[in-house]
This record gives structure tokens, sequence and C-alpha cells, in this order.
């Protein structure tokens, strides 16, 4: 029996899935990796199982995305509305952490009802709940030491080399030191899934790449255009991940699905978008004072401001009774101030190219329901693909092209693969993912769930 | 912050939902420190006030009495959580002029959810005839036209009217919010702040 003939663990017949996470992977590039013959493990598991396009959840970062996914509710239900977020009474600014997210988790309800989960780098499980089972958290953890649940594994992760998230700063230094960041990354990730895959009991494993993202930030446009140097490594990044899932399920039991999924899509960027840049050139936003480090806190918007924007393309609305000093009444001057900068937003073209760079202004109410919803903005830009909208306070101009990030998620081009069923491809979500692994497990649906089951 | 009395008083026809969100409100508003005291209108029935009927008088003097205690909770620094139908708006509106901090939190469902709800069994006994006075069937409810919140409990969990509440009277002053336990250090923050800055996520 070799190496990876160990991983056949537990009771014959006993259900269980591996989910790998396989973060801003669209469903469009891994379909042309398969049909250029780049991932022939990919191909062949295609075609014995479903692959599916899928889309994320506004706004498509990954925490949203990730939170969505776990919990099977829309962000009002789970909290979790941004990478970024504040309190609009202080305007204090915070990142929203596992205590923020105020609805079970698949792992927490699995764990209940007695399976046992191993679950690693998942974004927006820092610090990381109890469970039955291992939890290492994602990139929000400000280090290993404390990302671990329980705490006891620690040693183990550090013997494996375990790195908890590339460094953006070296990828921003140069594309070269990008490509070693995720490639390291990524070793270490692969050796840590396939020794939890041997060492470990688990009902359910999850292990997420993070990489994948990463790779795709710093060096998307560079693949798209076929640099000489870059591109090839890029592919090669992804004939590792190929590699990787061959491997996984050559060596899973027949009772045990493999599942991958990607949170969103990606494409090259076309212009960064500044929306308080926008909004302050429409007269909707005033700042105090713009200190020589332009490093500025929601405390620098002048009260007699209607509204702002946080990362990424959300506007909030300065409501009296909500927002710090809010001067907009509630009502009908909310909304037709709502209205007047949706309206706008639809008619805002790229002063270079024309083109329009926004193609929905979703009302909170059309993505959102839940205990939650008034945390959430009041509008939900939903920009082009190529038009990345940022939260920054202050620029000087409404857009910019960079070179050190190239690559932006994209919302209706995310991904599901379950192996060993055929499911149709109609328009789902990420919501109907944990339906569909607590129905693979054999596990009751908690109750309020926004999402059905795939299957 | 310094607690500051307040009567959080829930009106609405029985089964609505007043008591169903009374006692988690009082675990909650204990667990962030708060003095609280629950009158309920089932409970203080049976003691304070078992003399009176549901004849309007008596449902008028029920209400006095425990406007009396209210009051004198308030008036001391009191979280007073009062569920009791109270029908009548003018009398409501007494018992807002008389405690100072109030908060009218209106409980509503429809009615032939209440009736086939009948969580005490009195819908069915008053659709008979067997009890008189019942509100909703042969008595009035007067809906509050300015309640400080509206809880629909055919369409709400009991957690999403909790948070709608709690959000009010932190709103209002009356309750401080939730301890946060915080993930971070400063410095930690300041950090993760920068990973994400350097990822354009901010």
């Amino acid at each position: 029996m070799g190496l990876f003939g160990r991983f056949r663990k537990g009771k014959q017949g006993r259900q269980r899935v591996v989910f790998i996470g396989l973060d801003g992977t669209p469903f469009t590039f891994m379909k042309r990796l398969i049909d250029e013959g780049r991932a022939p493990n990919a191909a062949r598991l295609a075609q014995q199982g479903s692959l599916l396009r899928m889309d994320s959840m506004w706004p498509w970062v990954s925490s949203v995305a990730w939170s969505t996914m776990m919990t099977g509710v829309n962000p009002a239900k789970h909290n979790i509305f941004g990478f970024i977020d504040r309190d609009p009474a202080t305007y204090k600014q915070f990142i929203p952490t596992s205590r923020h997210m105020k609805a079970k988790t698949l792992w927490e309800v699995l764990s209940e009802a007695g399976k046992r989960v191993v679950v690693v780098n998942v974004p927006v499980t820092y610090p990381p709940r109890e469970v039955n089972g291992l939890l290492v958290a994602g990139f929000l953890s400000p280090n290993l030491d404390k990302a671990v649940y329980p705490p006891s594994y620690l040693p183990t992760l550090k013997s494996l080399g375990y790195i908890v998230d590339a460094d953006p700063w070296k990828a921003r230094e140069s594309k070269d030191l990008a490509l070693q960041e995720v490639n390291a990354t990524l070793d270490a990730r692969i050796r840590t899934l396939f020794h939890l895959l041997e060492n470990e009991d688990w009902d359910y494993l999850h292990v997420h790449i993070m990489e994948t993202d990463r790779l795709h930030h710093f060096l998307w446009q560079q693949m798209e255009e076929g640099h000489p140097t870059y591109a090839p490594a890029f592919y090669d990044f992804y004939r590792r991940i190929d590699d990787m899932l061959g491997q996984l399920a050559a060596n899973l039991e027949g009772d045990t699905t493999l599942m991958w999924m990607a949170d969103h899509g990606f494409c090259t960027i076309k212009k960064e978008v500044y929306v308080n840049r926008w909004l302050q050139d429409n007269g909707w936003l005033r700042l105090r004072n713009i200190p020589p480090d332009r490093k500025l806190g929601l405390d620098e918007i002048d009260p007699a401001s209607v509204a702002y924007s946080l990362d990424p393309g959300r506007v909030v609305i300065r409501v009296r009774g909500r927002e710090k000093e809010g001067c907009v009444a509630p009502g009908a001057e909310y909304e037709a101030l709502r209205d007047e900068i949706a309206t706008a937003a639809l008619e805002l073209h790229d002063p270079d190219s024309g083109e329009p760079i926004f193609q929905a202004a979703f009302k909170r109410e059309e993505l959102y329901h839940g205990p939650y919803f008034e945390q959430a903005a009041d509008l939900i830009l939903a920009p082009y693909d190529g038009y990345d909208p940022k939260g920054a306070l202050y620029k000087e101009t409404l857009t910019y092209k960079g070179d050190e990030l190239v690559g932006m998620h994209t919302y209706d081009d995310a991904m599901l693969y379950v192996g060993g069923h055929t499911i149709a491809q109609v328009r789902f979500s990420v919501l109907n993912v944990m339906p569909t692994v607590l129905d693979l497990l054999g596990v009751p649906h908690p109750p309020g769930l926004d999402g059905e089951s795939l299957l | 912050m310094e607690q500051k009395g307040v009567t959080i008083w829930f009106t609405g026809m029985s089964g609505a939902g007043k008591t169903a969100l009374a006692v988690p409100l009082e675990k909650e508003l204990r667990s962030r420190g708060l003095k609280v005291e629950r009158l309920d209108g089932d409970i203080v029935r049976q003691s304070l006030t078992r003399d009176l009927g549901f004849s309007k008088e008596d449902r008028d003097k029920n209400i006095e009495r425990v406007t009396f205690v209210a009051k004198l909770l308030t008036r001391n620094g009191v979280a007073a959580i009062c569920s009791f139908i109270s029908p009548y708006r003018a009398v409501r509106a007494k018992v807002a002029e008389e405690v100072g901090n109030f908060v009218e939190i209106y409980c509503y469902a429809p009615l032939e959810v209440l009736i086939e709800r009948d969580v005490k069994g009195l819908y069915e006994k008053a659709l008979a005839g067997e009890i008189e006075n019942f509100t909703g069937i042969s008595d009035p409810y007067e809906v509050p036209e300015n309640p400080d919140v509206t809880i629909d409990s055919s369409t709400e969990t009991v957690e999403e009217s909790l948070v709608k509440i709690l959000r009010r009277l932190e709103e209002l002053g009356y309750v401080p919010p939730a301890e946060k336990d915080e993930a971070y250090t400063e410095d930690e923050e300041a950090e993760i702040e920068a990973r994400l800055a350097a990822l354009g996520y901010l």
C-alpha cells in the first residue's frame, strides 16, 4: 500500500467530503485550461462530476463570499459586508472577524451533528471558533499562534512549515517575488493538505487555497496578454493545482465526494475607480482636512456630506439617526438622494474610453434581508468587468491604472465542482453551497438558510 | 455608561409575542450589566392586580397600578420591562407621561395567525363566547400610532425582533452596546489593515 493508500480512514460507507477552495479561479478560466489540455486532472474530474458556473455575492470580495458559503445565508443574516466596515454611530472602522459573524457556520453545524471537521485557511475564520476537530484560521489572523483551534495542533503546523499567507508587500515589489511568494505558500498549503488527509480523522476536510487569488491580483494581466515569462509561470502554478486535484481524487474512497469552489472570478483591471472622489466631484461628499500623509478615517467626513463609500463600491447615505452627525432625513429625502446617486452612477463613464463603469446600482433591500440589514450600505455599485471600485477616502483623480495590482474580482464567473454527481447547469450562487454539502453528509439543514441544495 | 432608568413597554394582543420577546430581552440586558425587572401581565394579574377583571375600568386600574411600580423602578435607574396587552391609546399615553423614560414596542401579528396559534387556548374560548371582553374578539385593540419599535411576529424570528429592539434602545441611550471582545490588539489591527491595503481591498 503506497503513501496515499493510508487515506482510507474511517468506516466503510462513511459519507465524507473533501472541499478545496480555489480562491478567485474563474469558471471560464478553468474551462479554458481544460480545453487547452493544461488541466488533465480537472478535465477528467469534470467528466466524472459537475463543473458549474456560479454567481458570487455582492460585493464580490472573499470575506463576503466565503462568509455566505460557510453560513448559507445572505450578509444581512451573517453580518459580514466587506473586508472593512464601520460603526455608523461612531465612525470607528473595523475589520470584520468571526466575532462579528452572527450565523452558524457549516463546520459548526456539522460538529453539532457529530461530524469531525478539519478546516484550514478559510477567510473570516479568525479568531478560530470551537469545532469538533481542527480549525486553522485564514489570512486575517495576525499570526499562526493565534489562528489554531485547538492550540495543541500548532506545533504540528509549524513542523510542516505552514504559512498563513503570501507576503503582499514582497509581491508588490516585483512580479518575480510575487511568484516566489505564492509558490512557496502553495507548497506549504499542499503539504499541509496531504498531511491532514493522511493523519487526521475527518468527515469534512476543507482546505482553502488563497494563493490563486494572490497570483491573480499580481499577475492576471500578464497571463491574459501572454507575457513571455510570467504567462508560463502562471500556467505552471495551475499545473501544480491540477496535480493536487489529481492526487486527491485518485486516493479518495468511493464514499468521499470531492468538491472545489471559487468564490468569485477574475479579470484584468482596466481602471481603479475611486468612488469617494466621484462623490466629492458631485458635491455629495466633503472632507474636513486633508492631512499631508492622506491617511484619512471617516472622522474626516464633513458633517454636511450626504454620502461616502466603503470598499468595494458600497455607498452609505448619511441618514440622520443612524450615521454619526447624519444630515439626511429618513424617508422621502433619503430615497430621493439614493435614487439620484444610483442614476448618476449608471451614467458614469470612463473619461478616457467612454465606457460605462457601473452595470448596476443595487439598493440594499434588493440584495439583503435579515436582522443585520441596518449594517448594510444603502447602495452597492456593481461595476462592469475591468472597473475596480475602491474605497479610499481621498484621491486626486477619479481613475487610475497601476502596475502592481493588475487583476480584480468578477461576480458571475465563480465556480463549483461536485464530484460524482450530475447537476444541471442553472443560475445559482454561493448560497447554494452549504445546503449541498449538508445533503452530501446527510445532515439536516438548520432553519433559515437562504439557498437550496443543488442535489 | 451610567444606567438611565427606562420603562420598556410591550403592547399587543394576546399571543403576539410580548412575553416571548420580554424574556430574552431581560436576559440580554442583564448580560450587559443593567439592572432589570420584568412586569408581565399574566404574572401581575395573579398578585398585584388579582382583584381586577377585564372590564375597561379594571383594565385601566391594572395599568395604573403597574405604572406606579414601573415609575418607581425607572426613577431608580432600573430597566422595567412591561408586557401588557394595554389596548387603549390614552392609557398607554398616560403611562408614558407618568414614567418619562418610556419606549413603546408594538407586537403585532394578524388576528388569524393569533387565533391559529392560540398559545393559551383563550381565542377558542373567546370565540365560543366563554370569555367576555377579550381583546381582538369582543374588545378593541387600539394600534399604537407612533411606537418606537414595531414587531411582526408572523414574519420575524425572535432574534430578528430582538436585534431591532436592542438597536433602538442603544440609539436612545438606554442600553450600552454589547461588549466587543476585541479580536486584535491595536498593532495587529493596523497590520491587518495594511495587508488588506497592500492587496487592494481598502
